[in-house]
């Protein structure tokens, strides 16, 4: 006889599985699923005890927070670790790398410099893809385009012409011109920014802030992820679903993509002769039987599999909810343009992201690809510019208007920059851009940033990152460099504005603490407001 | 466990393991691996400084390599081997003054651990051996552990488990009961629960070694080859379309049909890596060793408008070396395409040799947009060929029993009679608004009418074309003669016509086609009753556009045989195919015998197999294999230095006498000095039984991935795996008939802390089902499982748009046709797969896309996978044929329960479980009879027949017990 089994007795005190839950009978039957989870994690060791918590907590503790009217779910005790800025995150991720040197790191010098070489003292033998060590020359290509110059809060920005709508909403961004990272592949530099290693296998940000923090609407998932469509039909570069996978956390905590094309969520709809009520006592017998299991067999694994059958049952109302968009108004999709008509553009996944933000979804991700402009990148950088452009305006704006934007922190990053030197044929109205990962321009906006504010510099052929000298320096990501932002500064301080210190927001696993920051990663107190 | 020993003696002697060097023990101090150990700490802490790159090796000190970290400094050494307190750099680790401790405070480094120091230590005492990584090291048998409980052990296997559990303190679980290790075993080897039948046998085998014996009849099911080359179509990334742009449908499924064979009937590992790679330039190949080649064509291919052939020769290669070098080497060699590798030896030049075996095999790099681009092979598997050949056998035989003289002597007097013709005339041309007005409207030339016609007479010869007899678009023409028979009789005779046509024998309407076709495209067979003496034949010809024509050919086809075959054979009469002529015509044609029966029945019979057997994309290596150069950064118009064929240097050479081509390759692969294609594949398989590998990084055996933490295992079962004729039933038969495998699953909370993987195997495998498994088993439970081998890729259930939405109108797989009928309910195996949008509920279960190698899926745990299962037509339809299993049981609500957990779980309901099944069905009665159409409308899933005679609410209820049986984790688990 298993030990953790419950006696006969101690069955009959369950509450009858049949029942249709109101919200206090549900809040009792999760009281003693709570009970059975306390039961089955007696004698455990304290962190699978904090785990199993964690995940069973997500589908009883936080259950019963939530019929008596409590925020958060699930979560780490003693996360957050201090008050926290922001609540929620955007991170709008532009996949392929965009072209800093067009978009917003402004170097009117190199008009001057057309098609003459990049000087060695500039390149100081830095490593450069193999897509481009080949080449003889690394001949300068200076940008095509009009850069105007707008009021922040600060000195001013310069903002190119391809970003018209970005640029009405400066005041609000926290420009950073010295981000810079180790990988110089896509693979490798997009997995690291997601997941903050080059190597797959660990969570990514999306999934470690919903490990450490927990939900704040267990109707939705934690953290939802949107693919963009891409009106260039130039292939771009895949993304995949370790980039919002949870790695060695508890499956749980990966991102759950939502469809672009057709049904949101396959199969979400229960079949014809099926009403709520019916599927609602199917789950829980369901859930019933997998309590019973995880009893007799302790597997944490069936603590989450309880957990995403309570989840998929809730989507099914929640999802419908949250795409219907027929009650926004004109004034709505005037702000988010055209696009935001057609379901899975980026002005309507922007617009699905501030409802979201409303129904309290911790970590939006939003992707758009085709930014890996190696040649013709001025054919189709104004169609991927034309793409985003007006839904980042919008997104800010909105949040801005509906007071959200305070405790949102939106993100606008790709996995790297584009290098100031051509890749292939070179003309003035035309060239293409190798990968740069020595430097590139990323922004935020809201969730306890500063507001119109840019921070960083690079060099006259925005090649390296400067000081205010104009000396070039070397960042290392150990140590934390004033001026420049390594990926584990940059995750660093998001993690601050949500209230955690990233060096305490930890998984052990084979031996060993891990977290998004590796073994570095600074909070940029510079950028914050 | 005294009395298993004997069963355990058996075992051992029938599987032939590898005797063990019993006499070496287990050392007292660890011996530290500098690869494993050592490496990690000096990479991390010293190669900052005192790495391989040569300008950053501060004060020349290099610790990269033996010869440099020995060099005397002046005074000493970095490295003293065998003295680790003389040795710098022990002296510098553990300085006290923080000016001399290494590494430097300003370095960024943090300082070594304690530990770290002392494994230093110990490896300068045992030597400071610089070694190879592990697994460029061709693996040994390893000596036999001492354990602490050898009683428990049922196998080697078990001894190196247990080891490694007795250094971690910990025990080994108790075996799991029968039922559970049924449902295990049949899951891990044949992807589907035991049949009632194996499981009946099974729980009446009261006999010492019925686990093994019921083992091996899982072994011995077809159902065993299927779930095995399911893995192998995630490396081999199969797939039934191109793969790119257009994504056409591609003919390739009689090479996943072969892989199922092969491990069915426990084809060596050898040959089949070898038949895979090389089939084509074996001596002689046969059929099936060629289409087994379609390995080396299940790369993704393109004929994008405006794509170069060199590059997507070159693309093409990549995508073939990249994979083949997972699979079996378990390297990712990508980035040596570009550069030398970072990390493991194998340099830029080492890939392109590697890349100078596939870049010559025949077929185009661009792949036409066709099914069958060449070269392809009519894929007759050995039992086609073998029914073939013994049809034919016994064709030859009766044939020789046929009297030569006797059959020409019959064949003539038994002359089919030919009419003959005259007075052929034709109509006016008849000219109409459409083609199908002009086929519909009665002219006044047809037969019945009575208004005059203008025939007008023709030289119309029998069997000839006639062609542009109407000569405009959209009109007809009728055309008639007299036709002559001796005797009245029914005879059939040849129209084809361009395009429609109808016939009129003696003014009785007697054929109508109305087709669109040349005149050479189709003979319509013409059957009519003709009478003695003249009869009227009238033919209307009706064109759509261009050209026009019509041939009548009134002959009998089978007597113009039979008067060829005659007089071919007098002409010369003692010519074997002449000979064999006339006794075949004479078995078909002549007179009506028990042998000519026969003789028909086989040619019947034959003539189905041809049809039946597909074709499929095969290798053929060029007569003159290309001239292969470095590619510069991977680019195909980049071509640097030339590059002969070779395998890259640190890992070997090819065998002796060794061909330098794919054969040679592949005789490599499996040469005992091949130090990681068996480790790779037995990790492999290990992992299907145990959900992880023992290598976790399945697809890396480079330096970058993941130590075995069990190496004496890894290399007991890779060297044992040859030696046992490389037979992979004897590897999973090794695998599932160990006490460690036989563990309870059951997780307790001590091991959650210290083995929270199950790496050490302190339990048996728990681990969430493949998707095809999941899919499989609800097909199975409803009873709706096709178990039929191989074939076509099926379309099953599919929610609209999914393929219509993403693809290009001009592909032959853009709109979804379902199948129905039995063939949606086949083996997921079978699953058609359109690569750039494969079967949603696949995918949502974690099954790769197939664009790339996968030799290790994620495993993830969603509410999306909670939705499919829930919803998925499939699924429902199943729980809906299961209840009709369950309500055609005579029994009370409890037998059906019983019944109902048997055909989910392969397990009798725990007592806390039946209360709350009992509770649903009572809710779910309760609502489905005071609603019975709802209970309709549930049941209106999927094709499958309904059972009429018994009541809706019955039915849906049941039907929800089903789903959830089906939906419970035991369900979705491997445990």
């Amino acid at each position: 006889m298993d030990a953790h089994l419950l006696d006969p007795d101690e069955y009959k005190r369950l509450p009858d599985p049949t029942l249709t839950m109101d919200p206090i009978h549900e809040a009792e039957w999760m009281m003693t699923r709570r009970q059975l989870f306390g039961r089955a994690t007696l004698g455990l060791g304290t962190a699978a005890l904090s785990r199993l918590l964690a995940v069973g907590g997500l589908g009883s503790i936080a259950s019963l927070a939530n019929a008596f009217g409590d925020q958060s779910h699930g979560g780490l005790q003693g996360i957050p670790n201090f008050a926290p800025k922001a609540k929620r995150v955007i991170y709008l991720f532009m996949s392929g790398g965009p072209s800093q040197l067009d978009l917003w790191d402004y170097k009117p010098k190199l008009n001057d410099l057309f098609n003459t070489d990049l000087p060695d003292q500039i390149r100081r033998g830095q490593r450069i893809t193999t897509m481009t060590s080949g080449q003889t020359r690394f001949p300068i290509a200076p940008s095509r385009y009009k850069f105007n110059h707008y009021d922040n809060n600060d000195t001013g920005l310069h903002v190119s012409e391809l970003l018209p709508y970005t640029a009405e909403v400066v005041k609000e961004l926290c420009v950073v011109k010295s981000m810079w990272t180790e990988a110089i592949n896509h693979d490798p530099a997009t997995t690291f920014i997601q997941t903050g290693s080059q190597n797959p296998g660990r969570p990514c940000m999306g999934s470690w802030l919903s490990y450490g923090l927990g939900s704040m609407n267990e109707n939705l998932p934690t953290y939802v992820v949107l693919h963009s469509k891409v009106s260039s039909n130039k292939p771009n570069q895949a993304v995949y679903p370790r980039l919002w996978g949870s790695g060695f956390l508890p499956s749980e905590y990966q991102g759950v993509a939502l469809r672009s094309q057709g049904d949101p969520v396959l199969y979400l709809n229960d079949p014809n002769g099926m009403d709520r009520k019916t599927r609602r006592t199917m789950l829980n017998g369901v859930d019933a039987l997998n309590n019973q299991e995880l009893n007799a067999f302790g597997d944490p694994e069936i603590a989450a599999r309880i957990k995403q059958y309570e989840l998929a049952f809730r989507l099914q109302s929640s999802v419908p909810d949250l795409m219907d968009l027929s009650k926004e108004s004109k004034e709505t999709f005037e702000l988010y343009g055209k696009d935001a008509h057609e379901p899975g553009t980026f002005a309507a996944n922007c617009l699905l992201a501030r409802r979201m933000v409303e129904r309290g979804v911790r970590f939006i991700q939003i992707f758009h690809r085709g930014w890996d402009l190696h040649s013709n990148l001025t054919g189709d950088l104004p169609s991927q510019t034309k793409d985003v452009d007006q839904g980042c305006a919008a997104l800010i704006k909105d949040l801005k208007r509906t007071g959200l934007l305070d405790e949102t922190l939106v993100v606008w990053a790709g996995e790297f920059g584009r290098t100031v030197y051509c890749q292939g044929p070179l003309s003035k109205e035309n060239y293409g851009r190798d990968h740069h990962p020595r430097a590139f321009t990323i922004w935020m906006a809201g969730g306890g940033v500063k507001p119109g504010f840019v921070y960083g510099q690079t060099d006259d052929f925005g090649y390296n990152i400067v000081d205010r000298d104009g000396v070039a320096i070397d960042p290392s990501a150990e140590k934390f460099t004033p001026g420049a932002v390594h990926v584990h500064d940059l995750h660093a301080t998001i993690l601050n504005q949500l209230g955690i210190d990233h060096t305490k927001l930890t998984y052990h696993y084979q031996g060993r603490d891990f977290r998004l920051t590796d073994v570095s990663g600074h909070v940029v107190k510079e950028l914050l407001a | 466990m005294k009395a298993s020993l004997p069963i355990l003696a058996l075992s051992f002697a029938a599987l032939g393991f590898a005797a063990f060097d019993t006499t070496s023990k287990l050392p007292s101090v660890e011996k530290v691996n500098f690869d494993r150990d050592v490496m990690p700490i000096i990479g991390q802490k010293c190669f900052k400084c005192h790495g391989p790159d040569v300008t950053k090796a501060a004060a020349g000190l290099r610790l990269d390599s033996a010869k440099e970290a020995t060099r005397d400094l002046g005074g000493g050494s970095a490295i003293v081997p065998g003295n680790p307190e003389k040795s710098f750099m022990i002296q510098r680790i553990t300085a006290q003054s923080p000016a001399m401790r290494m590494p430097p405070s300003d370095s960024g480094v943090k300082e070594l651990s304690a530990e770290q120091i002392q494994t230093l230590r110990t490896w300068i005492a045992q030597g400071a051996k610089y070694e190879k990584h592990w697994s460029y090291i061709p693996p040994e048998m390893p000596s036999l552990p001492v354990v602490s409980n050898p009683n428990w052990c049922k196998n080697p296997i078990d001894n190196l488990v247990l080891s490694k559990l007795d250094q971690s303190h910990l025990k080994p679980e108790p075996e799991a009961d029968n039922e559970t290790l049924a449902m295990r075993a049949s899951q891990t080897l044949t992807g589907l629960p035991p049949s009632p039948e194996l499981l009946e046998a099974f729980r009446k085998d009261k006999l010492p070694g019925a686990y093994e014996r019921f083992v091996d009849r899982l072994l011995a099911s077809p159902a065993y080859g299927e779930h095995q080359a399911r893995y192998w179509m995630d490396a081999v990334r199969y797939a039934d379309t191109h793969g790119l742009q257009l994504d056409n449908e591609r003919g390739i499924y009689p090479y996943r049909d072969w892989v199922v064979r092969a491990y069915n009937k426990d084809l060596p590992f050898d040959k089949f890596v070898t038949y895979q790679l090389a089939g084509d330039l074996l001596p002689h190949p046969t059929t099936e060793q060629l289409v087994a080649t379609g390995y080396v064509r299940s790369n993704l291919t393109s004929n994008e408008g405006g794509a170069i052939e060199e590059e997507f020769l070159a693309r093409n290669t990549f995508d073939r070396v990249d994979t083949t070098s997972t699979i079996f080497l378990g390297l990712t060699v990508q980035c040596a395409k570009c550069h030398d590798h970072k990390y493991d030896p194998i340099s830029q030049k080492d890939y392109y040799g590697m890349y100078a075996f596939f870049d010559s095999t025949k077929d185009k790099a661009l792949d036409d947009n066709i099914l069958l681009p060449a070269p392809v092979v009519k894929a007759a598997t050995e039992e086609d060929t073998a029914r073939i050949n013994a049809l034919k056998l016994a064709q030859a035989r009766i044939r020789a029993s046929v009297n030569l003289i006797q059959a020409e002597q019959y064949l003539t007097e038994h002359r089919h009679p030919v009419p003959s013709s005259k007075y052929w005339e034709q109509s006016p041309v008849y000219a109409e608004k459409s083609f199908d007005e002009a086929y519909a409207k009665v002219e006044p030339a047809e037969p019945g009418q009575t208004s005059d016609v203008a025939w007008k007479p023709i030289a119309f010869e029998v069997g000839k074309d006639q062609a542009n007899l109407i000569g405009k678009d959209n009109a007809s023409i009728y055309v008639r003669g007299t036709v002559t028979f001796a005797t009245a009789q029914k005879f059939t005779f040849g129209v084809s016509s361009d395009d429609a046509v109808k016939v009129w024998l003696n003014g009785k309407l007697i054929h109508a086609n109305k087709a669109s076709r040349g005149v050479d495209q189709a003979i319509d067979q013409v059957t009519g009753e003709f009478l003695a003496g003249d009869n009227q034949l009238v033919v209307k010809l009706i064109n759509g556009i261009s050209t026009d024509g019509l041939n009548i050919r009134l002959i009998d086809p089978t007597d113009q045989l039979i008067q060829d075959t005659c007089a071919a054979y007098k002409s010369n009469p003692t010519d074997p195919a002449k000979i064999q002529n006339l006794q075949t015509v004479f078995l078909e044609h002549g007179p009506k015998s028990a042998n000519a029966s026969h003789y028909q029945e086989a040619a019947k019979e034959l003539k189905q197999i041809e049809d039946a057997i597909p074709m499929s994309l095969i290798a053929q290596e060029m007569d003159t294999p290309r001239p292969t150069y470095v590619l510069q950064r991977g680019q195909y118009d980049q071509k640097g230095d030339r590059v002969e064929r070779h395998i890259p240097k640190a890992l070997g050479e090819l065998p002796k006498g060794a061909h330098l081509d794919r054969l040679g390759l592949a005789q490599w692969f499996v040469s005992p000095s091949n130090p990681l294609v068996a480790r790779v594949f037995v990790n492999r398989i290990w992992q299907q039984h145990f959900g992880m590998g023992l290598v976790k990084t399945a697809d890396d055996f480079g330096s970058q991935g993941e130590w075995p933490l069990n190496q004496p295992l890894l290399d007991y079962l890779a060297v044992s795996f040859e030696k046992n004729g490389w037979s992979v039933k004897k590897l999973n038969r090794m695998i599932v008939t160990s006490a460690a495998f036989r563990q309870s699953s059951r997780i307790t909370p001590e091991k959650l802390t210290k083995d929270p993987e199950n790496r050490l195997i302190s339990r048996g495998p728990r681990f969430r089902l493949d998707a095809e498994v999941i899919r499989d088993k609800a097909l199975m439970a409803g009873g709706l499982l096709v178990k039929e081998l191989g074939g076509h890729g099926f379309k099953p259930y599919q929610p609209d748009g999914l393929w219509e939405g993403t693809s290009d109108p001009a592909s032959s797989t853009h709109f979804y046709v379902r199948d129905h009928d039995k063939n949606i309910y086949r083996r997921s195996l079978y699953l058609f797969w359109k690569r750039t949008a494969p079967p949603p509920a696949m995918i949502t279960f974690d099954a790769p896309l197939r664009d790339t190698c996968t030799v290790r899926r994620s495993v993830t745990n969603t509410p999306l996978q909670a939705l499919t299962s829930m919803n998925e037509p499939s699924f429902l339809e199943a729980s809906r044929t299961m209840a009709q299993r369950l309500l055609a049981h005579p029994g009370t609500d409890i037998q059906r329960i019983h019944l109902a957990y048997d055909l989910t779980l392969g397990r009798k309901p725990r007592p806390n479980e039946l209360p709350i099944i009992n509770r649903m069905l009572a809710s779910f009665r309760k609502r489905y009879q005071s609603q019975p159409s709802d209970a309709k409308k549930l049941l209106a899933v999927g094709d499958a027949p309904t059972a009429k005679n018994i009541s809706p609410p019955e039915q849906a209820s049941w039907m929800l017990i089903c789903s959830t049986l089906m939906n419970t984790n035991d369900f979705l688990t491997l445990h």
